[in-house]
């Protein structure tokens, strides 16, 4: 006789609300995990898109993700002549934040060498990839342009001649590829009374050392360079010797040189840890509250009977028939919220503003921990239960 | 035959200055089909006599032989499952009925027939012979809550039937009914005791209860007097 589903029929509607509850505790931890997967997901995204053998950037830099890395960017003609080298192409990368459509949009921009170089789009879901040296763009389907689209970005107008999903930035934001002069016109772009003030400053500064003639000639070639780079992306001749090529490339150019893989952990070790373990700490606070939860439930459902208790054991029921009456609760309760948390976070994930990646496995160490939390929840219950004296059914 | 025999049964409570002696050097025998009153004022140990005799509580000295059994003696008896024995062979029926409040009256009384691992068709022929045997027939799929004080002692009672048990112990059985339903409640037990020949021991302090019984048994300070 399953004693535990007769009680739980006749207390159907507490049930039912204690399995929401606590089922809404677990929708919590299962998109706190699919949060923990979207963090590594995105912020790896842009680099696991791009993929170069060789990552070269600012000397003594984790960049140029983890941290900000600059060089000229003629320096790519150098590491293109290094021997194994095959391609070595210009990278740019920031974030920006701009008028699209009728909304400020915050998103990343990926300038590269349009015409055959590396760190452009790998997939392209609709329409093309930039054929043009100029004013055109691919972005991210989560930017909300269409093809077509007219997207001003300081002094020029793109048209969006491609979209893409495989690459966001590692806040989560959409990527925008521009071509390389186009990315850096608009990072440095400046507005005209800006230009005007330097070319002022500069001026005076000048003029207090050089004839004023002099000074003139000088002034338009100290202007600010702008053909500034992030990063160096490398593909490798087939049979090349990576660490040779990195070597060359750290001793004679006085740079720094990460495979995608040693990137990845600069990703893993620096920019996205503390999110990780912040993460982590969330979701076994709440695991522990959803664990005290039920406890507390089990606890309260089990001395509710314990004079039923009393009278089972008076009538001769074994242990076993009171631990199994206690323990089907809190497994039914335990099962019921965590299929209630699951249903709902494979239902909803979409709706969340940030990536939520939803694996099998961590559907299943989540179930698993729930379960052996479940067993330890109703360890409160069972004490009681088990200490509860058959005597307690006598009297009035 | 003699389903129960007490010999010399003392109970002692606390030790020293706190010391109470409950029961006090109890002998008694029941037979099957015997039906036994237990009078007493409250307090005087007819509820402790109750607990040792299923041995919810353990005697401080004595020997209780149970249906050919010595299931408890000084420097003995043990590895006797009383569990076993309480479910198998003793029934119990309660002052204030006691069901268990999310079974149906049908299923309190399959209850202790699961428990010897009665099931089926068998263990449903004997819930609803019971049902039958005390009239509720009708009542068979309610919950406790929704039936009278005296159809919950009718359910309590068939319930301690189930398993035809040698032995009933029944603590003040009537005290929660009136004297109508009281008076019915031991009209049953006499016809339990007479035709399941089950000895039935019914501790009570209401003498108006006890017409027929066959022994009535006084108990005053832990001290068994037989009064008739």
């Amino acid at each position: 006789m399953d004693l535990a589903f007769h009680d739980l029929k006749l207390h159907k509607g507490r049930f039912i609300a204690t399995v929401i509850g606590v089922g809404l505790l677990f929708t919590i931890v299962l998109a706190m995990n699919g949060l923990y997967r979207g963090n590594i997901h995105e912020g790896l995204a842009v680099i696991k898109a791009t993929n170069p053998d060789l990552w070269v950037v600012e000397r003594q830099r984790g960049g140029p993700f983890n941290e900000t890395s600059t060089m000229p960017e003629f320096y790519h003609y150098s590491v293109k002549a290094i021997p194994g080298v095959e391609e070595a192409s210009p990278f740019i990368f920031y974030t920006v934040e701009r008028q699209v459509g009728d909304k400020s949009r915050h998103f990343s921009i990926i300038g590269y060498d349009v015409f055959g170089g590396l760190g452009g789009p790998q997939q392209i879901n609709a329409g093309r990839n930039i054929a043009r040296a100029h004013y055109e763009m691919v972005a991210h389907e989560k930017l909300g342009v269409k093809l077509g689209d007219q997207v001003p970005l300081g002094l020029h107008t793109y048209t969006v001649v491609g979209l893409t999903r495989e690459a966001i930035s590692p806040d989560g934001e959409p990527i925008v590829y521009l071509s390389l002069p186009d990315a850096q016109e608009v990072l440095f772009q400046r507005d005209n009374e800006e230009i005007r003030n330097q070319r002022e400053r500069l001026s005076r500064s000048l003029t207090r050392s050089l004839p004023r003639q002099t000074a003139e000639k000088l002034l338009p070639s100290l202007q600010a360079d702008t053909h500034i780079i992030n990063a160096i992306l490398v593909r490798l001749r087939p049979g090349a010797n990576r660490a040779a090529v990195a070597r060359h490339i750290e001793s004679w150019l006085y740079f720094s040189t990460f495979t995608t893989a040693e990137e990845t952990q600069l990703m893993l070790k620096g920019r996205l840890a503390g999110m990780t373990k912040q993460l982590l700490l969330f979701r076994t606070l709440l695991l522990i509250v959803s664990v005290v939860i039920i406890s507390l439930v089990i606890y309260t459902f089990t001395m509710e009977k314990i004079r039923s208790i009393a009278v089972m054991k008076l009538i001769g029921a074994p242990n076993l028939t009171i631990v199994r009456l206690v323990m089907e609760q809190s497994m039914l309760l335990t099962l019921g919220a965590f299929l209630f948390g699951l249903i709902l976070i494979h239902n909803t994930y979409h709706l969340f503003p940030k990536t939520l990646v939803l694996v099998a496995d961590d559907d299943l160490t989540t179930f698993i921990v729930a379960l052996f939390g479940g067993i330890l929840a109703s360890i409160l219950g069972l004490w009681q239960a088990l200490k509860t004296q058959p005597a307690m059914a006598l009297g009035g | 035959m003699e389903v129960l025999r007490i010999e010399g049964l003392t109970k002692v409570f606390g030790s020293g200055r706190l010391e109470v002696r409950a029961l006090e050097d109890i002998n008694l025998s029941v037979a099957a089909g015997d039906l036994v009153a237990l009078l007493g004022p409250s307090g005087s140990g007819k509820t402790t006599l109750l607990l040792c005799t299923s041995l919810i509580l353990d005697p401080t000295l004595g020997k209780i032989v149970f249906d050919g059994e010595t299931i408890h003696q000084q420097n003995g008896g043990e590895g006797i499952d009383i569990r076993r024995i309480r479910r198998e062979k003793m029934g119990f029926i309660f002052q204030s009925h006691n069901l268990i409040p999310f079974l149906t009256a049908q299923q309190n009384i399959l209850f202790p027939l699961s428990l010897v691992g009665k099931k089926g068709e068998a263990a449903h022929h004997r819930v609803m012979e019971l049902l039958e045997y005390m009239e509720i027939t009708e009542r068979a799929d309610y919950l406790p809550a929704l039936l009278s004080g005296g159809e919950q002692q009718r359910v309590a009672i068939a319930r301690a039937l189930a398993n035809n048990p040698r032995l009933i112990l029944a603590d003040e059985p009537t005290a929660s009914l009136d004297t109508v339903r009281g008076k019915k409640v031991m009209e049953l037990l006499k016809k339990i005791a007479k035709e399941n020949q089950s000895a039935v021991i019914v501790v009570t302090h209401d003498v108006r209860m006890i017409e027929g019984f066959d022994y009535v048994y006084y108990l005053k300070d832990g001290h068994l007097n037989h009064a008739h």
